[in-house]
């Protein structure tokens, strides 16, 4: 969904870095890294595991301090930033559920919000996380996705202007997912900040206005969702021809990238069916057809893939290049 | 780069902001003190909650003072002036004070940084070391009604009779001598993993326990057991008291060992700190 008013109003930047890097001993988990969010913004990072997402959001949070490079949040140091309960998060839990155990669901969120010098109203917290039902239940007896509805709670109970989401969906079902979406939009649209980690192509789709894919800790692609959209519409269709001409090949409806080779053509198109359509009409012969979906998932795989993400860095939009690779499937 | 221009929230009506210079506004010292006083209750009330954690802390120096009571005759003198009555009540205080501080910080401390609960606090606006500072205060204070709790069990089954400036004495003695057993909850639950908490903190309540003489008095035990007791924190505990009671003059050894522990525990604290906070860990 478009955000008419993110656009109306000019906006400072949220977040930035400049030339970040971090090692963990000689790993390496942030390789010089820029960005830039500007305030209001829903940003999703993609990326593998082991991309740098959650190292980023530590470095966001203060609590990593990167060894080169700088980083702002809210145009102070990130601790600054943090001291002054101007930050929510969800951190990425490790073993656990990442909330006090043997305490109740009400006391675990009462305390935090008394952590925060400008904390927002109880009720309105758990209204937004969806909670009412879990309040009195003990933080130790809930499930997967309830902990995650707790600790989304925790994250804004401080009434950030900025909100850290590491993988806030991983364990919630469906339902509670969409519900999730719902209200991390309307979070954003209230002109906060917001980024989260995920590997849910499609959620960083629905909800994010800004989608960055991260890999070897660096940026390999930027776009907006839109932008993704059109990847995701994005078919391949590959045929062979006796005499492929290239300019007709590219005059064809839909098409956006053209490849031929001897006479194997593989053509990119946004809307595969005008492009055999038209590809009838002007009698062009052609055999073995095959149409395959060039989509996110493709995209997504082909800018991370081994060696392949460096190469494409400069390539800046996802629906671009014909280095999309070689597709079977569609994206569900 | 554009740089930020955002208004910062209205916070004019908040009475704990006290400077408002620059875009965003710094949060006055009673504002930092007000969180702090609501973690610590929140970790005391957690604590008093805990069935498992009351059953240890009352259940083991309670029990263990009624079953030693009979062990011997009550008003045997087990070293000065000190009867058995009296040597088992202080010694039970003594573990009852270890015991506590041992499950209050050991245990959760190392299952709240493996489930990722500290690091959610540590990312509040609450200071890095508040973690591990309310942690060792509250400690402290579920300390203190253990101590008093195992002195009413001594007066009422134990017949252990003493003036009231004693009772108050003992008890504010056997209370802040207690620091070294809550620094070591807190080191124990920095420093092991979550499997082995338990029983790590099970094995030091009976170790310093028992070496530290508060189940037989030091004097009874074989004098290589006696050596080894010099290296107990909870036998400087112990005796640090027993001499109070039995009006000798603390022997300033008790006390140099006691801050010993004290110093070492708390540097090896902010040194662990330190070390998993650069690593993005703390
Ligand atoms: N505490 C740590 N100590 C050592 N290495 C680490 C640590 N945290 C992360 N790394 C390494 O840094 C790199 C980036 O890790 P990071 O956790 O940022 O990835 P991620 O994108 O969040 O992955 P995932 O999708 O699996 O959550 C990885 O190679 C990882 O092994
Ligand atoms: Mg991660």
């Amino acid at each position: 969904m478009p955000r008419a008013r993110a656009l109306e109003r000019p906006r400072g930047v949220a977040l930035s870095f400049q030339g970040v890097t971090h090692r963990y001993g000689p790993r390496i988990a942030l390789d010089q890294l820029d960005l830039q969010v500007f305030q209001g913004e829903v940003l999703a990072l993609l990326g593998p595991n082991g991309a740098g997402k959650s190292t980023t959001i530590s470095v966001l949070l203060g609590l990593v301090r990167p060894q080169q490079g700088r980083v702002q949040v809210l145009g102070s140091d990130p601790r600054r930033a943090v001291a002054d309960g101007r930050v929510g998060a969800m951190l990425q839990s490790g073993s656990g559920i990442g909330l006090p155990p043997g305490v109740r669901v009400e006391q675990a969120l009462g305390l935090v919000r008394r952590l925060y010098p400008r904390p927002a109203q109880f009720d309105q917290i758990v209204e937004r996380a969806d909670i009412g039902g879990l309040l009195r239940q003990r933080t130790d007896r809930l499930s997967g996705g309830q902990a995650q509805r707790v600790r989304f709670a925790i994250a804004i109970a401080g009434d950030p202007e900025v909100v850290f989401l590491d993988e806030p969906t991983s364990a919630m079902d469906v339902e509670s997912r969409q519900g999730f979406w719902r209200m991390m939009r309307d979070f954003g649209d209230e002109g906060r900040t917001v980024l989260f980690a995920t590997h849910h192509l499609a959620e960083a789709d629905e909800i994010a206005d800004r989608v960055i894919v991260l890999n070897h800790g660096t940026v390999v692609a930027d776009g907006p969702g839109a932008t993704l959209k059109a990847a995701v519409a994005t078919r391949r269709l590959r045929f062979v021809t006796d005499h492929p001409d290239r300019a007709t090949l590219s005059e064809l409806d839909g098409v956006t990238e053209v490849d031929v080779c001897g006479t194997g053509v593989s053509i990119d198109s946004l809307d595969a069916d005008a492009t055999i359509r038209d590809l009838v009409g002007r009698g062009v012969p052609f055999r073995d057809l095959e149409v395959t979906g060039a989509g996110l998932e493709q995209a997504f795989v082909a800018l991370t893939g081994c060696g392949n993400g460096r190469a494409n860095a400069g390539a800046g939009l996802l629906a671009k290049g014909p280095s999309l690779g070689a597709t079977v499937r569609d994206v569900p | 780069m554009t740089e930020l221009s955002a208004a910062a929230p209205a916070l004019a009506d908040d009475p704990f902001v006290e400077d408002h210079a620059g875009s965003v506004p710094r949060i006055g010292w009673r504002s930092r003190l007000v969180p702090l006083m609501a973690f610590g209750r929140f970790e005391v009330g957690r604590l008093l909650r805990s069935w498992k954690f009351l059953a240890i802390t009352v259940g083991f120096p309670v029990i263990f003072y009624l079953l030693f009571l009979r062990d011997r005759p009550a008003g045997e003198v087990v070293g000065g002036t000190v009867t058995w009555r009296v040597y088992l009540m202080v010694a039970m205080c003594s573990f009852g004070a270890l015991v506590a501080a041992l499950n209050a910080g050991g245990t959760r401390l190392s299952m709240e940084r493996a489930s990722g609960w500290a690091r959610q606090l540590r990312i509040t606006p609450i200071p890095a070391w508040s973690y591990v500072g309310t942690k060792v205060v509250a400690s402290m204070l579920v300390v203190l009604p253990v101590i008093v709790l195992v002195e009413g069990v001594g007066a009422a089954f134990g017949d252990v009779r003493l003036g009231a400036a004693t009772w108050v004495g003992l008890t504010v003695l056997v209370w802040a001598t207690a620091l070294p057993f809550a620094l070591l909850g807190v080191f124990v639950g920095f420093l092991v993993a979550t499997e082995a908490a338990f029983p790590v903190v099970t094995g030091l309540m009976f170790v310093l326990g028992y070496f530290g003489g508060l189940f037989t008095p030091v004097n009874r035990m074989p004098g290589s057991l006696q050596l080894l007791a010099q290296f107990m924190p909870s036998y400087h505990h112990d005796a640090l008291a027993l001499a109070a009671l039995d009006g000798r003059t603390l022997a300033p050894s008790h006390w140099l060992v006691l801050a010993g522990y004290v110093a070492v525990l708390a540097t090896a604290i902010m040194w662990k700190h330190r070390v998993e906070e650069a690593r993005g860990l703390a």
